[in-house]
């Protein structure tokens, strides 16, 4: 007699080498024939998971059983074998490459220096484009494709290897909602040949659209297993999101002011080509946090960068006080008062390999105390000011001559924070500014934030933890799909309907 | 501990000499040579007297400054390699100036001089607006520009600025445009005031002004550069000139301030590969311009010093040559390893 599951997993752990926690002993089953919506916010451990399941990575303990025999793989290949195969979420495809080699790499059933037998291929990949509907120009380089067809390109990949299990991680990202409707197509189509389909997402309505079962978790734990049809919003954004309410940092009533920061109708376009953010208006005042919450990917980074000057918009204003600042580069708008702590600290805001006075003036070294005439750089107040840096933000260093690549995480952002906020700015732009730290760093953080509005700066905070933008937003918006769903007061929302907004479902108008 | 970090390029340096002695003794026991015999002649040769010594340091002013050009290129995140070309038109600038025009004497050098600066300055400008505009790799650019110089400057002194009567090479410079040289029977000259001079000023523009600060962002990380507002296509503009600009003076260095020819050789036999050998001299200097003083004076050391471990330890030139290839190369390796590194990670 054949198990009931054809997978499952149990008591999966998940210690990553640098002490983070991903899973804390998930359990997590499969049949063949079923969908499986697997839904969490970022960092709950979807991923990690089902990396684990492709044997991507090892499992710290707990087992995987095949057909109810326990199974070990060493790596992806292993798992292949067995016909578990993952699509992820950024493609892994060679772009001047046309589709039919990107499917036959690394199958290419030939010797090293024999021809390939592109013949025999194309028929058998044409048979697999017929049985599923998922149909792409063979003979065109990738590179020429749109992210929908190339994610097509993607799971015939993967499906020519002979899967039955198919994980599919957040494959909806990049896709138009007509390439959508196709995907569930081809995914139903699928399920109806007997294959299993996981399908990792933070998006509430498609997860119950397309899902059998729906298995939530939150933290690395599983708060939730329930069959779609059972499923309701508020019911999976509390499973995604938790009820507990986070007290607000101790602190006054925001006494806001003059908005300093006006956002109109604003258009940014992504890296990909498709528009990240689609026509967002707000307004930040002075005195106030304006948070925007949102699982990453929606455009934040993209809304947060035309803000900072680092992307043009394509269309609507940006002001900044009463300067239209639409256009203006990042030393126009650091002349005009912003400060920006960027989401990614290595890429943007430090040099890794300068030191600690080199990166003290960072984005601020044509400040007259810094570099005087003809741009001579004024090392004894470069000097000085790095000091009272690590002092006033108790930034732990050997040295003001160390690079900062050997400072801890924790230490890297003290030194960034501290830069930027000693600006006397009247905008303070922070993205995931405590993403990684560790608990002394963020709380120590989250104060200066604090401070900032206190004294009356305008604040506009960016980030995925839903925690940290209840604790210290004065005004929440969250971002889905390059748009806000919702915007107001914090204290008009419940946990669960941000959490449901996080997930596209809009809870009124 | 403090120390010792800042002592770390040397050791490295210092361990990499020892590695490339050892691989070239082990080349040459091989090879029926006598290793300790061939080293004290190499020594003695660099170093062994006063005379020797001025030789060495002649050597070590053109490939200090093709370093240069080199160096600037990594610091702003480039593959500069175009010093080659840019130092031939430096010569003929300077050949162009210090031979045909007639000015007074101080006037004359000075004029020489930049001449040859401004000719190198103006051959790296193609390359560097390419890269600018259109983003074309400077490797391959810098390459294609090095062959039409050596063409294009063999061609200018055959037709343009031969001797009469001595077709193998230019007029030579006239007196008044010629650097003293230092001490009789030497040939150093005083230009090598001007390379040290040059090598200070591009380590104080590095190193203590904003446009050099926002240069060597833009190479260390070019989204931090953005962030910080600093413009890339400036720095890598800024990196390109003032590379030709080094790379010419060296050209002309070689000119006006290297008895006893004077002049350019239609062969380009007395400047070629002084471009290429400062891309060596640049790795072994950490890309830093006072490294790469100290580090031309070694390289000129094995240049010179070679000559006698041919003649006092019977070896042959060939092999001394592949000998100092062997230390230059060990000597490049922790350098090249940081800039290969680097390159990986982005």
């Amino acid at each position: 007699m054949s198990p009931e599951f054809s997978i499952e997993m149990k008591s999966i752990h998940k210690v990553y080498p640098d002490g983070t926690v991903a899973l804390r002993g998930v359990d997590f089953e499969l049949r063949s024939g079923e969908i499986v919506g697997l839904l969490g916010e970022n960092g709950a451990g979807k991923t990690t998971l089902m990396k684990i399941l492709s044997g991507l990575l090892p499992p710290t303990s707990g087992e995987i059983y095949y057909n109810g025999k326990p199974v070990h793989f060493r790596n992806p290949s292993d798992a292949l074998k067995l016909g578990i195969g993952m699509v992820h979420q950024y493609f892994a495809l060679v772009p001047p490459f046309t589709a039919l080699e990107n499917i036959l790499l690394g199958q290419e059933k030939a010797g090293r220096l024999s021809p390939l037998d592109l013949k025999g291929a194309r028929e058998k990949v044409k048979a697999l484009m017929e049985e599923t509907g998922l149909s792409v120009p063979l003979d065109t380089p990738i590179e020429l494709l749109s992210a929908g067809v190339q994610q097509r390109v993607e799971i015939l990949k993967v499906l020519y290897r002979g899967t039955d299990v198919l994980i599919l991680d957040e494959p909806t990202s990049y896709l138009t909602p007509l390439e959508v409707e196709e995907l569930f197509k081809v995914m139903r189509r699928l399920k109806a040949q007997g294959k299993a389909i996981v399908f990792i997402t933070h998006k509430l309505r498609e997860v119950v659209e397309i899902s059998d079962r729906i298995q939530v978790l939150r933290n690395g734990v599983v708060t939730g297993k329930l069959p779609a049809s059972e499923a309701t919003f508020d019911k999976l954004a509390i499973m995604m999101v938790g009820k507990e309410v986070i007290p607000q940092a101790v602190r006054s009533e925001a006494e806001p002011g003059e908005p300093v920061l006006k956002v109109k109708d604003l258009y940014v376009m992504s890296d990909f080509g498709t528009m990240a953010v689609k026509g967002i208006s707000f307004e930040v005042m002075a005195g106030e946090i304006f948070g925007i919450a949102g699982v990453e990917g929606n455009g934040q980074s993209e809304l947060v960068q035309a803000i900072t000057g680092l992307r043009r918009p394509v269309k609507g204003e940006i002001w900044l006080k009463n300067s239209n600042v639409t256009a203006f580069g990042p030393r126009k708008l650091y002349s005009l008062g912003l400060s920006h702590i960027p989401e990614d600290k290595s890429k943007f805001g430090l040099a890794m390999n300068f030191d600690l006075a080199e990166n003290s003036i960072l984005g601020r070294q044509w400040e007259p105390q810094f570099a005087g005439a003809f741009g001579r750089l004024n090392w004894d107040n470069i000097l000085k000011f790095t000091d009272r840096l690590i002092k006033s933000f108790n930034v732990v260093a050997p040295g003001v001559r160390t690079p900062v690549k050997s400072l801890s995480g924790g230490n890297q952002q003290r030194l960034l924070v501290g830069r930027e906020l000693s600006k006397e700015p009247s905008l303070v732009v922070a993205a995931h500014p405590t993403r990684g730290l560790d608990i002394a760093s963020t709380v120590y953080i989250r104060e200066l934030l604090i401070k900032m509005r206190d004294a009356g700066k305008a604040v506009l905070l960016v980030s995925a933890d839903l925690d940290e933008i209840l604790e210290l937003s004065d005004r929440v918006a969250v971002m889905y799909e390059g748009e806000f769903l919702g915007v107001g007061d914090i204290k008009e929302f419940a946990r669960e309907e941000i959490g449901m907004m996080m997930g596209g479902v809009r809870v009124r108008k | 501990m403090r120390w010792l970090r800042a002592l770390r390029p040397i050791l490295e340096s210092l361990s990499a000499i020892i590695v490339g002695l050892i691989v070239g003794s082990i080349l040459m026991v091989f090879f029926k040579y006598q290793p300790l015999k061939a080293y004290a002649a190499l020594f003695k040769g660099a170093f062994g007297s006063t005379g020797d010594i001025l030789e060495t340091l002649a050597f070590s002013v053109p490939i200090m400054l093709t370093a240069i050009t080199f160096a600037l290129g990594v610091r702003t995140g480039l593959f500069n390699i175009g010093a080659e070309g840019q130092m031939y038109l430096g010569a003929i600038g300077a050949v162009a100036v210090a031979g045909l025009l007639h000015l007074p004497p101080v006037i004359h050098v000075l004029a020489a001089t930049l001449a040859g600066m401004v000719a190198g300055a103006l051959w790296s400008v193609i390359p560097a607006l390419l890269k600018v505009w259109r983003g074309v790799h400077e490797v391959i650019s810098t390459i294609m520009f090095n062959w039409i110089a050596y063409h294009f400057s063999i061609y200018l002194a055959i037709y343009f600025l031969a001797q009469p009567g001595r077709a193998e090479r230019t007029v030579p410079a006239l007196p008044t445009a010629r650097y003293p040289v230092l001490v009789e029977g030497s040939t150093l000259t005083a230009v090598i005031f001007v390379a040290w001079a040059f090598c200070l000023f591009v380590y104080f523009y590095l190193w203590g002004t904003r446009a050099g600060y926002e240069l060597r962002l833009v190479g260390e990380n070019p989204h931090a550069a953005r962030y910080a507002g600093a413009s890339a296509k400036k720095a890598i503009l800024i990196s390109f000139l003032l590379g030709g600009v080094a790379a010419g003076l060296a050209g002309a260095s070689q000119i006006i301030g290297r008895p006893p020819a004077w002049s350019l050789y239609a062969t380009l036999g007395n400047v070629s590969s002084l471009g290429f050998d400062g891309i060596g001299v640049a790795l072994i200097g950490r890309n830093h311009p006072l490294g790469g003083i100290l580090a031309a004076i070694l390289y000129g050391a094995l240049a010179h010093g070679g000559r006698y471990m041919e003649y006092q330890a019977g070896v042959d030139s060939e092999m001394v040559r592949a000998i100092n290839g062997i230390i230059i190369v060990a000597l490049s390796i922790p350098e090249l390893w940081a800039i290969i590194k680097r390159s990986i990670k982005r």
